[in-house]
């Protein structure tokens, strides 16, 4: 085999991975539709007192706006916020549009939610070789079928795209080559790490981790000795590699549902009572869906905005109701209600076939 | 008082008892070991509330009576430290003040009231029973049965041996609802039915001073305490009470397929391909097709894997079941004989484990639930 070949197979091995985001969508759809609001302060969301931003645009993101912030503290920091009410059969409309658009190049198109989606062009519909190219093509024509533009992240692998595509947000490309993976991620900071949470994050500052090259000082053993499992995510993606393929169907993970309540709640009555219609709505949607897990989630977020969560699994899957709501009233018992209770969610994981459903178990004598 | 005594024998006794004392107990005497000297002995007792441990050793050279307790940690480690000796014990019964004179020079501690020292619990003895049997049989009934026990603070019956006489046999059990063991004697045998839970700290005292015991061992027991009686040793203990679940129940008694494994080169195989098993669950399989018996483990986080292909006797279908580990070898590592019969239903069901000679006055079974792969 002579060099040329050679250079031929080793990018043979290497993957084209693009991460299509788009640009403050819910925001700018808005901004979009109605074009008095373009160049302004806007956000998607209710103003009232327990109202919580879906989305921001850029102008109100300049004042510290960020989504998932409580309305009355965006007001706070900027008080000309004009607030939009949500028109999600739009918002669904355009995301199917994007999605339409993706797929003429691959059907490898993994959508992470409403408004991003990562695509696997390695090899692709178009034959075109090179990815920056494509991402181009596929944010050229979003912006003349959407009006709307996206932003593009493209290296070797999901973790490395998903965060190419931050860095030059809004409408922009960025682009990193295989032999610039190990160098970018080494000088990334932890807390811009996909997949590293807050609190992971501060728990990786406390052990001296700030940056990648940080984090590729550790043993497989030490990380997963302080993070568990994760660890070798940890392991992997410090040292650029991330294996994961870009599933087209996603499985679902879970099923839940959350309620914030009008008022807060302060007695045990009204928790209860709320509890029960939680318990309701989700086994609406998990027999209606067909899907049970063998894990149940009881979270509760209060006045002050510190959520809890407490859960359970179980051998076998959840399958009754009755099963649900004894369990779901077991974990709220968990919980030490001194603060009013802003919110509260019930979820369903561990579904039924996936992975680390087969983690071994241990049988018992079963005296009587 | 005072009296002279040989310093190995001395710490030979001592050793004996101070498993007993607790370094950190609520009550400040228990760190000490009693002295009590009278009728041309010295009997030493230590205690932790819940058993309480009694030598003693005949002195000639001996002035006065009386009792006293001693520190036991520093007692014991200078005691270590002598070459043999004779020393003496040199005690002011006023001051509490003892001096332990030696060859070279003398070592002086404070003493406490040996009267504070917490008094052996008596068996009542219009509900007492009474058994006899070798020292060497209580050792292996407790030494066969003992790593099987629980730590369960929600089923204190599980923390211990139960000890179960009848007209046909004595039979150890323990169980910590993973494992099983069974273990009877045929040669031991009472004419009533009774039976007491030996909580497995005392059982551990037992088990160490047994083995320094010939003759026989005599056992009386209430509802409350055993008082075990031994030709140089005497241990009291209160027992577990409540009730032993009905073990017979669980075990299965016409597991169909009964495989016969070499017990050492199962265990041997178990420590090698274990070390590629998942940390957590430590899971190996063990596949039986024929002669054949595969142990296999596998980590997928760290896609590690091991096999090895060990022989056996087995003319049934095929199958395989997984078991924890370290709970298969601990399990074949308390079996007597070389060969072992398994004797296995389906993966879901326990497995039984019985030595290949199983005949005689012995009669030894071990019961293993096994892991299940998808639950």
């Amino acid at each position: 085999m002579n060099q040329e070949e050679n250079i031929q197979q080793e990018e043979n091995k290497v993957r084209k991975i693009i991460h299509i985001d788009m640009d403050a969508f819910f925001a700018s759809v808005e901004q979009r539709d109605f074009p008095e609001l373009k160049g302004k302060a806007i956000v998607v969301g209710s103003p009232s007192l327990r109202g919580v931003i879906a989305a921001a645009s850029y102008e109100a993101r300049k004042f510290g706006v960020r989504s998932a912030m409580p309305s009355q503290t965006a007001l706070k920091k900027c008080p000309q916020l004009i607030f939009q009410n949500h028109r999600f059969d739009v918002y669904k409309a355009v995301s199917k549009q994007v999605m339409d658009i993706l797929h003429d190049y691959t059907d490898l198109v993994e959508p992470l939610s409403i408004d991003e989606a990562f695509l696997d062009v390695t090899t692709n519909k178009k034959n075109l070789r090179s990815a920056t190219l494509i991402a181009q093509e596929i944010r050229q024509r979003i912006k003349e079928e959407t009006q709307l533009t996206a932003s593009a992240g493209i290296s070797v692998n999901k973790f490395v795209a998903k965060i190419a595509s931050d860095q030059n947000k809004p409408d922009g490309v960025f682009v990193i080559k295989p032999n610039e993976v190990v160098p970018f991620i080494e000088k990334l900071p932890i807390k811009e790490f996909f997949g590293v949470g807050k609190k992971t994050a501060e728990k990786m500052n406390k052990l001296g981790i700030y940056t990648g090259k940080d984090l590729q000082a550790w043993s497989l053993n030490g990380l997963v000795r302080s993070f568990g499992k994760v660890g070798n995510f940890f392991y992997s993606i410090s040292r650029g590699v991330d294996d994961r393929p870009v599933r087209p169907n996603r499985t679902r993970k879970s099923v839940g549902i959350e309620n914030t309540f009008y008022e807060d709640l302060n007695t045990d009555e009204e928790r209860l009572e709320q509890l029960n219609v939680l318990i309701d709505g989700l086994w609406n949607r998990s027999a209606r869906r067909d899907i049970y897990g063998r894990t149940l989630t009881l979270k509760v977020k209060f006045s002050d905005f510190i959520q809890q969560t407490h859960s359970k699994t179980l051998l076998n899957k959840l399958t009754l109701k009755d099963e649900i709501a004894s369990i779901a009233k077991q974990l709220m018992q968990e919980v030490k209600f001194d603060k009013k209770v802003r919110l509260m969610g019930l979820s369903i994981s561990n579904l039924e076939g996936e992975e680390t459903n087969s983690q071994p178990v241990q049988l018992t004598i079963d005296f009587d | 008082m005072k009296f002279v005594v040989s310093s190995s024998e001395l710490l030979y006794h001592l050793q004996a008892v101070s498993r007993v004392v607790s370094n950190k107990s609520t009550i400040p005497i228990l760190e000490n070991i009693l002295f009590e000297l009278g009728e041309g002995k010295l009997t030493i007792t230590a205690s932790d509330l819940e058993s309480t441990m009694v030598t003693s050793m005949a002195l000639d050279n001996i002035e006065g009576d009386g009792t006293i307790a001693l520190p036991a940690k520093i007692l014991l480690e200078t005691l270590k430290k002598f070459p043999e000796q004779p020393i003496t014990f040199d005690i002011a019964m006023d001051t509490k003040k003892v001096d332990i004179i030696t060859d070279k020079g003398k070592f002086s501690v404070i003493g406490l009231d040996g009267d504070e020292f917490p008094e052996i619990p008596s068996i009542d003895a219009d509900k007492a029973s009474r058994l006899q049997v070798p020292a060497s049989l209580a050792l292996s009934g407790i030494n066969k049965t003992l790593f099987a026990t629980a730590d369960d603070e929600l089923r204190p019956v599980m923390n211990g041996i139960l000890i179960e006489m009848s007209p046909e046999n004595l039979t150890f059990v323990a169980s910590d609802s993973h494992k099983l063991v069974r273990y009877q004697r045929t040669d031991a045998t009472t004419e009533f039915t009774s039976s007491f839970i030996l909580p497995k700290k005392p059982a551990s005292f037992l088990k160490n001073v047994l083995v320094k015991e010939d003759g026989d061992i005599s056992i009386e027991f209430d509802d409350k305490n055993a008082f075990f009686q031994m030709e140089n040793h005497q241990l009291v203990c209160r027992l577990v009470e409540g009730n032993y679940p009905s073990y017979n129940a669980v075990i299965p008694q016409d597991n169909p397929n009964k495989i016969i494994i070499n017990r050492q080169e199962v265990v041997n195989s178990l420590g090698r391909v274990s070390l590629f098993s998942n940390q957590a669950s430590n899971l190996v399989k063990l596949s039986i097709d024929g002669d054949d018996l595969m142990v296999s483990a596998q980590d997928i986080d760290f896609s590690i894997s091991a096999y090895e292909k060990l022989s056996c006797q087995y003319d049934g279908e095929p199958i395989e079941i997984g078991f924890k580990s370290a709970f298969l070898a601990e399990l074949l590592d308390n079996i007597s004989s070389e060969d072992v019969v398994m004797e296995l239903a389906d993966p879901a069901r326990a497995g039984i484990f019985l030595p290949v000679d199983n005949e005689g006055p012995e009669d030894e079974l071990m019961l293993l639930m096994p892991m299940m792969i998808n639950a």
